[in-house]
């Protein structure tokens, strides 16, 4: 974007390295580059790197028992990562603090294998599948049951399904295929907006303090709405690249957002904003679903989120629906579509099944069972139901003191403009009250399922595996689109059954790797509206349940188109106010940062600023016991101060500050902390 | 697990030091790879072997991408750091976690520098350096590496317990009157009869200084000596104290054996009359504790008949085993050390000059250190001026600018006589000229070809091998064993020698059981208390003059200190080496002033300077340093005479001086209360340091 100039020299050398294709004394080190970044340095240069980085690198984790973290250079610096055989690399000038560019690459390689599973298996199988392809072409046949092939452009994609549990999970990409994805995901993690996100390697959230916050309650509303689909785990929204709101942990939003930067950019060359080639589906292309892997901590995170799953669950199959239904389609009447009563439509032997084993343990089963003889609170209790906050007591209100979802409706008119309200009313008429649900056509979303059907059960197709090639390959959207496979069914007599179901009742599959964590598959549903994108993560099987992506669809449609609007007028705001001082704010938890700090190449207070920011944030990564620290130059001095949950840099600006050096507790900059105290009030942080 | 390695270019290994944990840590991993049976191989081969790749790689990456390594660092926080100096590259590694990257550096800076004192201009050459310290002869390289861990060793053990060496500037006992008396009697006593006298072998003392433990009595130099250097200084005290260590830890063991009552005495600044101290019992323990800890060197180096023999004990000689001290001692004490130290005239400044460093151990604890010039030593400097033109030449040439080169006929003509005469000159005296001689007869057969032509790119490798040359010259001159003129080695006569030593002990023998005393309860924080309630403790630094003042802070089970014992003051003590350490990381990047609250505690850390009347100077941008530029210190390389060289420019004719303060609060005392502090500090601390030192 804007800033790739500055990023491009930010970064300047990435690279994954095989070190198992370099075994032998005649082996080239260029069998082992996977990657490498920029992609035109010339091959002797990249074997030079790899080859002296892997190297030494070796040598080093030999003699100290321990993967080396990061090599420093004169003039540059690389933080690395070993793992088995395979060593990432990435390359930033000596600026950047060594916590930023370690993070960075650890945020690199987990949203590879957040998109890609397994770092193994992709490079792995690579070079399998040349062989099998070459064979299928030599024998122009292919359909074995297990081994399913596409050809498209020259490159082939192909799914297995190798029955022994030990290889559950594959997908294949040709490495040209992945070197893009690595190059988009460096891309997107240059694209931060300023030097201050770089060195807290922070997400980059819309700007709270100059659109109403009411919005920021209505998108928090949007995705506790979607929530109520039980295959919804989490979700985010995001506007132009930056989060508005979101459910998921910072680092699992960050994976989330590159697909979503990615599209937004497609979008923005190919000025084909929200295409509507729909082409038969139901719901029109802005959605897509994409493949996504979760390792074992960020599954947990989600399944512990105080979301009420169990009641969600329960509602679904063992309360009496008689009481539930109608209160609900009453409360619903806002955004979405009644979803949990869907069920007996759907063939759904094993839909309890994947449930109960994702959230066996609830931590709110307790609370559950109150809940769900209060139904009124059992669908609407924002995060933290135990604990509300004061932020969110408005929402209760306005829900729990309107009776119907008219006057309810009359409260969201005030928020969005009315500007879709008749959609979306015509939506929650059509959707939710006329049983749409389970009875709807049995058509998914993308296209290419006849193939689908045709090719054999066990295969899952995403259609829109990548959304950047997806968008790619929109004049041809029948076929243009990259798949991949899920193969994950271990329950193959279930084949033959409504296709559908098929993969309805594939528990989502662990996609067992040696060296690195398990990943458990899940499934990116986005959708687009203009510059808006509800991304949420859900269970494998929502996309074939129709049923449930119609409702999230319809139910969410309505509330993002006005949240669009709403954010596409207030986003023009520009800059706010500055003041005379600069500072930055770093909240720790929800890794975000606030500041007046514009994205631009400031003046020298602002670089100083930036400088003296960078030093003591990597200062206080390191010594835990630091509280506050005030330091000085002759042109500039920076307060900090952390908490657990936050640091904060201020920066008074002004004239050159006269001093001597020496101890005078009249010295300007000494009042620097009761200063950051009041200037920072009014930017809602609190220092006190 | 720590580790210090120089390999050349090539891979050998020109000297290691590792503690014993990395050197089993070493022989683990290659025993492993070693097949049964098998005789494991020389430790000096593994860590050959397993260190190659890295210095290999280095190398490479220096050639190809005009980029080298500088650190490594793994996910178990070990750390690598590492430093080409010319063809030498120097490896620390830390595993333990107790030193940083930033240690490692100094850690290697000091090596260097160390190196440098002893092997003065030969350091320039690395084809000789490289021979000098790995000599052929197996058993001389295993006394030339023992000397050198063993110096490592005690540079390591000082920064790791003085004050001093933490903050790298040198510490003065204060007791203003004893002071001075001892100056003038340096003076006027000591010095100028040995200078008078016909044993002193044509050597001439220039400084002469007396040590406690690791403190500056007194010092004092001669009329027409250059300043000694801190640098300098504190490097030469680390090689007294690698010679007669201070141990603190057995010196607080010591006094348990006799009666010690009085333990709580010690706990204030002692009397200053010396009269007190000889009346006292807690005096006399305390030295003769201080007695037998150091009576090994005693026993290896005394032989001068010094009264200290009436401590030889039995007991003495089973711990002069354990007390890993020199195990190389010089063959014969009275041979001086020959150390190279920085001259400045008003001719110029000439680095690593040759001296030759007497220390004569007063008592244990108590070191008279003389330093003198030795004969000949004109011709050290003469030959630094030529390495010098032949250096600059050789850049000139290198970059290719053959024209300034011939610019410079008229000082290359200048050059070109007086080497020719220095040769003949040299060739007089005994000193082995003809590979010299060859050498610059081709030299000058390119160079002077078809009237100056041949200054270009050619003869850039001739240049080198002058420069080769005058260090072999300047290596015989002044490093062979028996020196110059055959006749014995080159020395202030023994007898002379001693006779300096009794003087000094009459003149102090009523003081010695207080200077020792002194010297660990030099300052105390005690005094401070009521004045500054709330610190915990400060250091006050003077860098133009390289001295500090700090209350001591001797941490040892035994003794109690102020900041009382035990867990508590080895938390106190690490806090204060941590703050010395981010106060040197934000003046790197340009940070004269720092304050943190970190946990109770609150630092503060100013640098300032001030004219020579007292008057604040305004502060100016300081430059900002990369990650891997030298340390910020006095020892290795003195960051703050460059600081003031460049604060100077705008000073000019006035003489500028640089402080430091760091302070340690309570941190519930408010922040107001600590600047006050602070300042006050800086307005009664600044008396002190007024002392003249010469």
């Amino acid at each position: 974007m804007a800033d790739n100039t500055v990023a491009d020299s930010r970064y300047n050398y990435f690279f994954l390295y095989d070190g198992s294709k370099v075994k032998g004394e005649g082996d080239p080190t260029r069998a082992g580059i996977c990657y490498f970044y920029p992609e035109e340095t010339p091959l002797d240069k990249q074997e030079l790197l790899c080859g002296q980085l892997a190297g030494v690198s070796r040598c080093v984790s030999e003699l100290s028992s321990s993967p080396v973290r990061l090599l420093r250079l004169r003039r540059s610096k690389f933080a690395i990562r070993m793992k088995g055989d395979f060593l990432w690399a990435l390359g930033c000038s000596v600026d950047i603090p060594d916590v930023s560019i370690c993070n960075l690459l650890d945020q690199l390689i987990n949203l590879f294998s957040f998109y890609n599973g397994p770092i193994r298996k992709s490079y792995q199988v690579h070079s399998l599948l040349i062989y099998i392809y070459i064979r299928c072409v030599q024998l122009h046949v292919m359909l074995s049951p297990h081994f399913s092939l596409m050809f498209f452009n020259r490159r082939f994609f192909l799914s297995i399904n190798i029955p022994p549990s030990d290889l559950p999970c594959i997908q294949i990409y040709s490495q040209e295929d992945l070197a893009v994805r690595w190059a988009r995901y460096l891309s997107h993690l240059q694209e931060g907006t300023t030097e201050l996100h770089h060195i807290f390697s922070c997400l980059s959230t819309i700007d709270s303090t100059h659109i109403d916050p009411l919005l920021l309650l209505k998108a928090a509303l949007i995705l506790q709405a979607c929530q109520r689909c039980p295959l919804v785990l989490a979700g985010c929204i995001l506007f132009r690249g930056r989060v508005v709101s979101t459910q998921m942990s910072p680092d699992l939003t960050v994976k989330v957002m590159v697909h979503e930067t990615e599209t937004y950019n497609q979008d923005q060359r190919t000025n084909g904003l929200s295409s509507s080639s729909s082409s038969g589906s139901s719901l029109p292309s802005p959605v897509t679903f994409t493949t996504v892997f979760l390792t074992d901590p960020e599954l947990h995170y989600l399944h512990s989120a105080p979301v009420d799953r169990t009641t969600r669950s329960q509602s679904t199959q063992s309360t009496p629906k008689e009481v539930n239904r109608p209160r609900k389609s009453r409360l619903l009447s806002r955004t979405l579509s009644d979803t949990p009563p869907s069920d007996p439509p759907e063939p759904d032997p094993a839909r309890p099944a994947p449930l109960s084993l994702h959230c066996p343990s609830t931590p709110g089963s307790s609370t559950s069972d109150d809940l769900l003889f209060s139904p009124s609170l059992s669908f609407h209790t924002p995060p933290g139901p135990l604990s509300p906050s004061p932020s969110t007591v408005s929402p209760q209100i306005s829900y729990h003191s309107l009776p119907n979802g008219k006057s309810s409706h009359e409260v969201e008119e005030g928020v969005t403009g009315g500007l879709h309200d008749q959609s979306l009313d015509s939506l929650e008429g059509g959707d939710s009250e006329s049983g749409l649900i389970g009875v709807g056509p049995v058509q998914s979303c993308d296209i290419p399922h006849d193939l689908n059907r045709h090719n054999g059960d066990s295969m899952a197709l995403d259609g829109e595996k990548a959304g950047a090639l997806g968008f790619r390959g929109q004049n041809s959207p029948g076929c243009g689109r990259r798949r991949t496979g899920i193969v994950a069914d271990e329950k193959e007599g279930h084949r033959g059954k409504v296709q559908l179901a098929d993969t309805g009742d594939v528990p989502p599959a662990p996609c067992e790797n040696s060296s690195g964590p398990p990943l458990t598959t899940m499934t990116l549903y986005q959708h687009r509206v203009r510059g808006l994108v509800l991304a949420l993560l859900v269970e494998p099987h929502f996309h074939n349940d129709t049923a449930a992506v119609e409702e999230v669809y319809h139910s969410s449609l309505a509330s993002l188109n006005g949240l669009e609007a709403h954010l596409r007028t207030t986003a023009r705001g520009g800059a706010g106010p500055q003041g005379p001082y600069t500072f930055a704010h770093y909240d720790c938890i929800q890794n975000t940062l606030t500041t007046n700090l514009s994205g631009r190449p400031g003046g020298a207070q602002e670089r100083s600023f930036v400088r003296a920011t960078s030093l003591l944030h990597s200062h206080f990564s390191h010594t835990e016991a630091l509280q506050e620290a005030i330091v000085r130059n002759a042109g500039a001095a920076v307060y900090a101060t952390r908490s657990v949950a936050q640091e904060t840099y201020f920066l008074q600006q002004g004239g050159a500050l006269r001093n001597s050096g020496i101890p005078n507790h009249q010295d300007s900059a000494f009042s620097l902390p009761s200063k950051a105290r009041h200037r920072l009030l009014k930017h809602g942080v609190n220092l006190l | 697990m720590k580790c210090l390695l120089i390999a050349s270019e090539s891979a050998e290994v020109l000297f290691y030091w590792t503690d014993p944990e990395f050197e089993q840590n070493i022989q683990e991993q290659y025993g492993a790879s070693q097949e049964e049976g098998e005789k494991p191989p020389a430790f000096e081969d593994c860590i050959n072997t397993l260190f190659a790749p890295i210095i290999i790689s280095c190398s490479t990456m220096v050639d190809r991408l005009g980029d080298g390594y500088t650190s490594f660092s793994t996910e178990n926080n070990h750390s690598y750091v590492l430093h080409q100096f010319e063809e030498c590259l120097y490896i620390a590694v830390n595993g333990d976690g107790e030193e940083g990257e930033e240690d490692l550096r100094r850690k290697i800076y000091v090596m260097k520098k160390m190196i440098e004192v002893l092997f003065g201009v030969v350091t320039l050459s690395s084809p000789l350096l490289r021979k000098e310290l790995r000599p052929q002869d197996t058993e001389q390289r295993t006394r030339l590496w023992k000397h050198l861990q063993s110096l490592l060793e005690t540079y390591s053990r000082l920064k790791e317990q003085d004050q001093s060496f933490l903050v790298e500037a040198v510490e003065r006992l204060i007791h203003p009157t004893l002071c001075e008396q001892c100056i003038e009697f340096l003076e006027r006593s000591l010095v100028q009869q040995i200078n008078s006298s016909v044993e002193r072998a044509g050597e001439e003392v220039l400084h002469a200084f007396i040590l406690v433990h690791t403190k500056l009595l007194a010092f004092y130099s001669s009329r027409n000596a250059s300043t000694l250097t801190s640098s300098d200084l504190l490097a030469l005290i680390i090689m007294v104290q690698n010679m007669y260590p201070s141990n603190i830890d057995l010196e607080d063991c010591a006094p348990e054996d006799v009666e010690n009552t009085s333990a709580p005495d010690i706990f204030y600044t002692p009397e200053p009359s010396p009269t007190n101290r000889d009346s006292g019992t807690d005096g006399d323990s305390v030295s003769s504790g201080r007695y037998e800890e150091s009576r090994p060197e005693e026993g290896s180096h005394g032989g001068r008949g010094t009264p200290i023999f009436q401590f030889v004990d039995p007991d003495i000689q089973m711990a002069e085993d354990s007390l890993q001290t020199l195990e190389c001692p010089p063959h014969d004490p009275s041979t001086p050390s020959r150390v190279f130290l920085e001259v400045m005239l008003k001719e110029g400044c000439y680095p690593m000059m040759p001296h030759s460093m007497y220390c004569l151990p007063l008592w244990p604890g108590i070191t008279l250190v003389l330093l003198t010039k030795i004969p000949k030593s004109n011709l050290a400097m003469s030959i630094y001026v030529f390495l010098e033109a032949f250096a600059k030449l050789e850049k000139r040439l290198s970059e290719g600018l053959e024209g300034s080169a011939a610019r410079g006929q008229t000082s290359i003509q200048d050059l070109r006589n007086k080497l020719d005469k220095f040769i003949r000159a040299v060739g007089t005296v005994d000193i082995q000229t003809s590979a010299l001689q060859s050498v610059w007869t081709e030299f000058k057969s390119r160079a002077f070809i078809r009237g100056g032509h041949g200054f270009n790119r050619g003869l850039v490798p001739w240049c080198r091998g002058m420069k080769t040359q005058l260090c072999g010259v300047y290596r015989q001159c002044f490093m062979a064993e028996n020196g110059v003129g055959g006749g014995g080695p080159q020395r202030l006569s023994p007898s002379l020698q001693d006779r300096a030593l009794i003087m000094v002990q009459e003149k102090l023998i009523d003081w010695k059981d207080f200077l020792l005393v002194k010297s660990r309860r030099n300052i105390t924080m005690v005094s401070y208390l009521e004045e500054f309630p709330g610190l915990i403790h400060f250091i006050y630094i003077d860098r133009t003059a390289g001295q500090m003042i700090a209350p001591s802070l001797n941490i040892t089970d035994r003794a109690t200190s102020e900041l009382g014992k035990g867990p508590l003051a080895h938390f106190i003590k690490g806090k204060i080496w941590g703050l010395v350490n981010t106060s040197r990381l934000y003046l790197q990047k340009g940070y004269s002033t720092v304050t943190l609250r970190d946990g109770d505690y609150f630092f503060c850390y100013f640098l300032w300077f001030e004219n020579e009347t007292g008057y604040k100077l305004e502060v100016k941008e300081l430059p900002i340093l990369p990650d891997d530029s030298a340390p910020i210190g006095m020892l290795a390389m003195d960051y703050y005479r460059k600081l003031l060289r460049y604060y100077s420019k705008n000073h000019q004719g006035e003489v500028v001086k640089c402080y430091e303060l760091l302070t340690v609060h309570l941190g519930v005392i408010p922040v107001e209360y600590i600047l006050q502090h602070c300042s006050q500090l800086a307005r009664k601390l600044w008396e002190p340091s007024r002392i003249p030192l010469l």
